[in-house]
């Protein structure tokens, strides 16, 4: 079986103009070397194990659909989710790993794009969504009480956030008219985007009710403390 | 029952399969670059393309109608690249009539739709015959091969492992909502919202469960003798007929991608 592709944010190939294809590689390519190398500095060796694991639950978790309207149906791209659960250069390399093995073997997404795809879901969806998230906890009280509504506006925000970047690169490489496309994609991903956000809040409220611990303990395990348990 | 499998390969005898995953990779990749860099309108070029993926389909005996049909479902991303039709002002060729305003149907934006259309078509085409004729755990070996950083090829590695089962999870999940959610015909219980708050319950679920496989895995892993490094086979080097493989790709393509510029006829 295959995925539903994931709205229309992976880019297949042929869309992209090279030049812009290139430029997306170069800036994904930089910011996942940092991503690694920030992740490696602070592993325990658990982690490995953990965030192999956490790309597959992504990948499963996206299967989970629900109908909209009129046949379609929504699902969660995940990004904010798995940010906030692992901790954001984690989160950034499990992102950028399910987009690749989603383009590789589902053909969800392209080759000479992916770097684009990457960027928009796996740097900019997933750690620009927990900068978001963090700056909002900080804001509206601290992470412990605004835990919830920060993740919720974060992961709308990303969703969108990832349609604009996505509207900019079609129409940068002359695919599409920014005019008809980017309100057409901003309004269709602020819709999907509700849905991103409900997922999110309701898996972490779930989380916590079920496994507090794991919302800190998640973390520490990927930033070389070790596991409390 | 649905069991999801990451290995797409087709178990066949033929040059293709037995070719290194990373010779694979890299002319793939290339061709789809190739592709890419196609001018609007060179559709002779394209043609030759298809050409090209047919022919080494049918050499890797999948059959050629496969990869063909296989690449249509992509192809939902095109409405993202319809507005091009009508916002073009160049050549046009007729008018909509939408009562509330009238569309131009422009030749160069027809023109610009249908390259993109068909290289995303055929480079879809050329990425699955590399999933048919490639096992995922060579693939995966091959981008190691070709320094993709090591703790990203464990994450694909431990995913490849893991997806089948978390997948049978998430299905086995969602046949009992679907056990517990009796409705008529067309109906839907609850509100969206609702209904996405039931997924993210899933999903929370989901996630538990697979924090806990995390653990098993690894406490696994440590009872083998896993001391934080994941260790890989040698591998070997490119052979000097794989090098003259790999230049002869990269050769044809150039001449391909500088034909398709200067001397194939473009619409």
């Amino acid at each position: 079986m295959s995925i539903p592709p994931l709205f229309l944010l992976h880019a297949p190939d042929g869309f992209l103009s090279t030049p812009i294809a290139a430029v997306m590689w170069l800036v994904t390519v930089l910011a996942l070397a940092v991503a690694v190398r920030r992740a490696d500095a602070n592993l325990d060796e658990k982690a490995v194990p953990l965030m192999g694991v956490m790309a597959a639950f992504v990948f499963a978790a996206q299967m989970f659909n629900f109908q909209v309207a009129g046949g379609t149906s929504g699902h969660l791209m995940g990004g904010v989710l798995v940010a906030v659960l692992l901790g954001p250069w984690a989160g950034t390399l499990v992102m950028a790993c399910v987009i690749a093995v989603q383009a590789l073997v589902f053909q969800d997404g392209g080759l000479v794009v992916m770097g684009a795809n990457i960027f928009n879901m796996g740097v900019v969806g997933t750690f620009g969504g927990y900068l978001l998230y963090r700056v909002l906890a900080t804001v509206l009280g601290g992470e412990k009480r605004a835990r919830l509504p920060a993740a919720a506006i974060a992961a709308w925000l990303s969703v969108v956030i990832a349609a604009v970047l996505v509207s900019f690169q079609l129409a940068l490489s002359d695919t599409t008219s920014l005019r008809v496309a980017l309100p057409a994609m901003v309004g269709v991903h602020a819709l999907i985007g509700i849905g991103e956000a409900v997922i999110t809040v309701a898996a972490l409220s779930f989380i916590a009710a079920t496994r507090g611990d794991l919302l800190h303990i998640a973390r520490p395990a990927l930033a070389g403390q070790g596991s409390q348990q | 029952m649905s069991t999801l499998s990451l290995d797409r390969y087709l178990a066949r005898e033929s040059a293709i399969h037995a070719a290194d995953a990373r010779l694979k990779f890299i002319a793939t990749a290339g061709f789809i670059l190739a592709l890419s860099l196609l001018p609007v309108g060179a559709f002779a070029a394209l043609a030759l393309a298809w050409a090209a993926v047919v022919i080494a389909s049918a050499a890797a005996r999948v059959g050629w109608l496969r990869t063909t049909t296989g690449a249509f479902f992509a192809l939902p991303f095109l409405l993202a690249a319809a507005p091009l039709v009508f916002t073009r002002q160049a050549d046009p060729l007729g008018e909509v009539d939408l009562r509330l305003f009238t569309l131009t149907v422009s030749g160069e934006g027809l023109k610009m739709f249908a390259t993109i259309a068909l290289k995303s078509w055929v480079s879809v085409q050329a990425a699955l015959l590399l999933s048919f004729t490639t096992p995922f755990h060579e693939l995966v070996d091959a981008l190691r091969r070709l320094r993709l950083p090591s703790l990203m090829v464990a994450i694909i590695s431990f995913m490849y492992r893991y997806i089948a089962v978390l997948a049978e999870e998430s299905s086995r999940m969602m046949r009992a909502r679907a056990a517990r959610s009796a409705s008529r015909d067309g109906h839907t219980g609850g509100s969206v919202i609702w209904r996405a708050k039931v997924v993210g319950s899933m999903v929370g679920s989901l996630f538990l469960r697979a924090y806990e496989r995390s653990e098993r895995v690894y406490a696994a892993m440590q009872s083998r003798g896993f001391s934080g490094e994941i260790r890989h086979m040698g591998g070997r080097k490119l052979r000097s007929g794989e090098w003259l493989a790999l230049g002869t790709v990269a050769a044809g393509l150039s001449g391909f991608s500088v034909a398709a510029r200067l001397w194939f006829p473009t619409a």
